[in-house]
């Protein structure tokens, strides 16, 4: 425990010590970032954090000038009309802070920030990880609020609620509000039923019975004309749309009875069902409640996203003088700097300069493009090793990327759609209980017509579907619990009931069905004076300087010391750097006017090419057991991928794919899986890339990696936490179980509605016998779902 | 027995004033994150302490 660093639970690198002093003890620290901020910690009295936390803190990174540039840039008027909210002198900001793992996280940032005095009001959101401040912007630049966060290891940026995301806040908020009302007033409506059980066997006073009736009465009609409320617009909602949802039978249950036994309470006659009802409403929105709030947590785990462009630009005036302005205010033909490292603001061409630009956003390719003057750049794509200037040709709507946002847009409404279960079964559960309800009602006006409109009403109630509208929220509830702690995140109520009727997968291929990362696969060394183990520690070491993605690859052989100095990166060529002896340099092949081969990158010294590299893009460790699984259980697989190599060729072939398309524009997978399902197949899209997003609304069902980019995780059905494909071997699994508990759950409640409905129709049902009936039958339903959480 | 007529009604109103705070409580967001309220209470509030200890 000792070699680990107090703050971050790493272990301590050898050769750096450092301590901070904690509750009169000195702790090991890894690192001057969490030194840092634990000294803050300590000096600001906040140690109760390291006491109660439940979860390790990240690694602090340390801030480049850069990313405090960026945090400044939050004070520009014009970028904070869109996620300050102004109340008098107070602002209110809405910010996603990364790093949020435990209630004394929470409690750590809303201390930090409370210290301030122009701050007046923070909550901090442990699931959602975001955090609401009000505080006094003229005494305090939100740039410093971030700053101050920085200090205790915590990165945030303001976060945009969209129109959607913020709805469902409110209807979350409502819920609860409507279930608290039911809960309450249900326990006090019930403690009077059961007094007037009692009174039905052993006498009570007429005067009592008639109070506790008209105390029923109050106590119930909050819980119907409140809670009940959003059954009864469902329902006539779907019979506007001229659909017969399961909130029909429901409405007709509740508000029937209701008016029913609201009548019975004015004329003093008949029965009364308000404990029924109050019961029904309660557990109905219970079971609705929890399955909404499964998903609600899914949906706000993927809104925090990233903005795709940034929010200022760097613009250029006619002597050659920098100003930044914010990036919506950028105008055609504006000139605009872009330095290394920073996300081209819009469309343009390159007019000065040459870099290396990074598209895999667009097109899921990780290798970076190699622009010079003339080439095109696109908004939303990283600039990589050097600064250009461009000339803005589109911006706004008319960029690539808000033409694949809007492509995304308009799949969305032709998107195919499978009937759900319910709709089926409520279909004709309706139309048996209306005919039911009418017969009854008919032969008992011919028999005993003072009693008819009683009998119906018990009929009615009888009939009510608690359990069967229970049978399918609560199933997949349980389901949705299972499978997010495997990992897998549900975002939409039909992905569980889609699954089990899928006839095609499609995948796209980099980043998902390969690690979408490079590893060294062959080295060819072309001189015999050095070794490869050698030459691969000077290449690393190099490399460990560079971002380009080829980088990485040599992340394992990156030497414990480094002993090379005046490191420099070329853009679009490589990086040198030198010893006391040599001159090194790793980059592009047929550098220093060598000769040019087929190798992706080529070691120099005393630039004299010494060795070749070959990388390859690694396909995941079980993709082929996922692919041969979904085979076995007859689903055929493809790919559609961006790329327009043979890499894609030998990966179709390596895995023994059904079919592949190379070369694909986001329109192009889009128009080939609307082939497929024209052709009657239900097609799900696995994918992680923005040019994937698109196509995830045009597929019955849409998968996408955590690894990916947020817009695709955000339109996504289904998010895999760790980018494991196994996990969707996992998910078929679990839906088909899914589908059989519900089966059997709408077995098991049309058998109890079945069997209860001729005793009602027979008039034998009072109003006590059809509470516990109903409780019974909706428990039974319960406690059957509840065995998807034990998968 | 007719005391219930005037403990009932009485009852009723705690009831209210219960639904009352409830929707307090929902308003002041104590109901979106259920992690971070329950730990609230393990924190002291020591800055009192702190700022002494700055002195």
């Amino acid at each position: 425990m000792s070699n680990n660093c107090f703050h971050c639970l790493e272990s301590v690198p050898p050769g750096f010590s450092a301590t901070v002093v904690i509750d009169d003890s000195a702790k090991p620290m890894c690192c001057i970032g969490c030194q840092t901020v634990a000294e803050t910690i300590v000096s600001q009295g906040m140690t109760d954090y390291y006491k109660f936390r439940t979860v390790t803190a990240g690694k602090v990174e340390q801030l480049v000038p850069e990313q405090l540039e960026l945090i400044k840039s939050y004070d520009n008027e014009d970028i904070q009309d869109e996620f300050i909210a102004l109340n008098g002198d107070i602002s209110e900001v809405l910010l996603t802070v990364e790093g949020i793992t435990c209630a004394a996280c929470a409690w750590l940032i809303e201390k930090q920030l409370l210290n301030m005095p122009a701050v007046k009001l923070v909550d901090v959101n442990t699931s959602t990880n975001r955090a609401m401040i009000q505080w006094r912007k003229e005494a305090l630049p939100l740039s410093e609020i971030i700053k101050s966060l920085l200090e205790i290891g915590y990165k945030a940026y303001p976060f945009q609620a969209d129109l959607e995301a913020s709805q469902k806040q409110l209807l979350a908020k409502a819920y609860i509000r409507r279930l608290g009302v039911a809960g309450l007033m249900t326990m006090q409506v019930m403690m009077f039923a059961f007094a007037m059980y009692f009174g039905m066997f052993s006498g009570m006073e007429e005067s009592f019975e008639q109070y506790f009736r008209w105390i029923s009465l109050i106590l119930a009609s909050p819980v119907i004309l409140y809670s009940a409320m959003p059954f009864l617009t469902n329902a006539i909602n779907g019979l506007k749309a001229k659909q017969l949802n399961m909130d029909i039978p429901v409405s007709l249950a509740i508000f029937g009875a209701y008016g029913a036994s609201s009548y019975a309470t004015l004329m003093a006659v008949g029965e009364v069902y308000f404990e029924s009802i109050c019961m029904f409403t309660f557990l109905l929105l219970l079971g609705k409640y929890l399955e909404f709030r499964a998903r609600l947590k899914a949906s706000e785990f993927t809104a925090n996203l990233q903005k795709l462009l940034p929010l200022t630009a760097r613009t250029l005036d006619e002597n050659g003088h920098e100003h930044i302005i914010a990036a919506k205010k950028l105008k055609l033909n504006d000139r605009v700097l872009i330095k290394a490292g920073e996300t081209i603001p819009a469309d343009g061409i390159i007019f000065a300069g040459s870099t290396t630009v990074d598209e895999s956003m667009m097109t899921g390719e990780h290798l970076p493009v190699n622009k010079y003057i003339d080439h095109h750049v696109f908004a939303g794509t990283v600039n990589h090793d050097g600064a250009i200037e461009i000339l803005i040709n589109k911006i706004g709507q008319n960029t690539l990327l808000n033409q694949i946002i809007k492509l995304q847009h308009s799949a969305l409404a032709t998107r195919p759609k499978l009937v759900e279960i319910t709709d089926k079964v409520a279909q004709w559960f309706v139309a048996c209980l209306l005919i039911f309800a009418s017969i009854t009602a008919i032969s008992w006006y011919q028999i005993d017509p003072e009693h008819a409109f009683w009998i119906t009403i018990a009929v009615l109630v009888a009939t009510c579907p608690c359990a069967l509208s229970l049978a399918i929220p609560t199933a997949l509830t349980c389901a949705v619990a299972t499978l997010t702690r495997k990992g897998v995140l549900i975002k939409q109520s039909h992905v569980l009931e889609t699954l089990p009727q899928l006839t095609r997968f499609a995948f796209d291929k980099t980043g998902t069905l390969t690690q979408g990362r490079f590893s060294l696969d062959a080295v060819d060394v072309l001189v015999d004076s050095l070794s490869k183990n050698r030459i691969l520690a000077l290449a690393a070491q190099l490399e460990s300087y560079s971002e380009h993605p080829i980088a990485t690859a040599f992340n394992e052989f990156t030497p414990a010391q480094r002993d090379l100095t005046n490191i420099k990166i070329h853009p679009g060529l490589g990086i040198t750097g030198e010893d006391d002896n040599y001159h090194y340099a790793i980059g592009k092949s047929g550098w220093f006017d060598s000769k040019k081969t087929n190798a992706q990158a080529t070691f120099y010294i005393d630039q004299q090419p010494v060795a070749n590299f070959y990388f390859v893009d690694e396909v995941k460790s079980n993709a082929t057991l996922l692919i041969s699984s979904l085979q076995q259980q007859g689903l055929t697989c493809h790919m559609l991928t961006g790329d327009a190599s043979n890499a894609g060729q030998q990966i179709a072939r390596k895995l023994k794919l059904d079919s592949f398309k190379l070369g694909c524009l986001p329109e192009d997978k889009q128009n080939e899986v609307k082939l497929w399902s024209s052709q009657g197949e239900i097609v799900a899209m696995v994918g992680d890339g923005v040019n994937d997003s698109p196509v995830f609304n045009s597929a019955h069902l849409s998968i996408a990696m955590e690894t990916g980019a947020d817009i695709s995780k955000n339109t996504a059905d289904v998010v895999l936490l760790n980018s494991d494909l196994a996990a969707i071997d996992h998910l078929l699994k679990i839906s088909k179980k899914t589908r059989r508990i519900i089966k059997q759950n709408l077995a098991l409640s049309l058998l109890y509605n079945g069997s209860i409905l001729p005793l009602a129709a027979l008039g034998l049902v009072a109003p006590w016998m059809a509470v516990i009936g109903m409780s019974a039958s909706s428990i039974i339903v319960i406690s059957n779902s509840l065995r998807l959480l034990k998968l | 027995m007719s005391v219930i007529y005037i403990l009932v009604p009485i009852a009723i109103l705690f009831v209210l004033i219960a639904i009352g705070v409830f929707f307090w409580a929902v308003r002041g967001e104590q109901f979106s994150d259920l992690n971070k309220q329950g730990h609230s209470i393990l924190f002291e509030d020591d800055k009192e302490q702190h700022k002494k200890s700055n002195d």
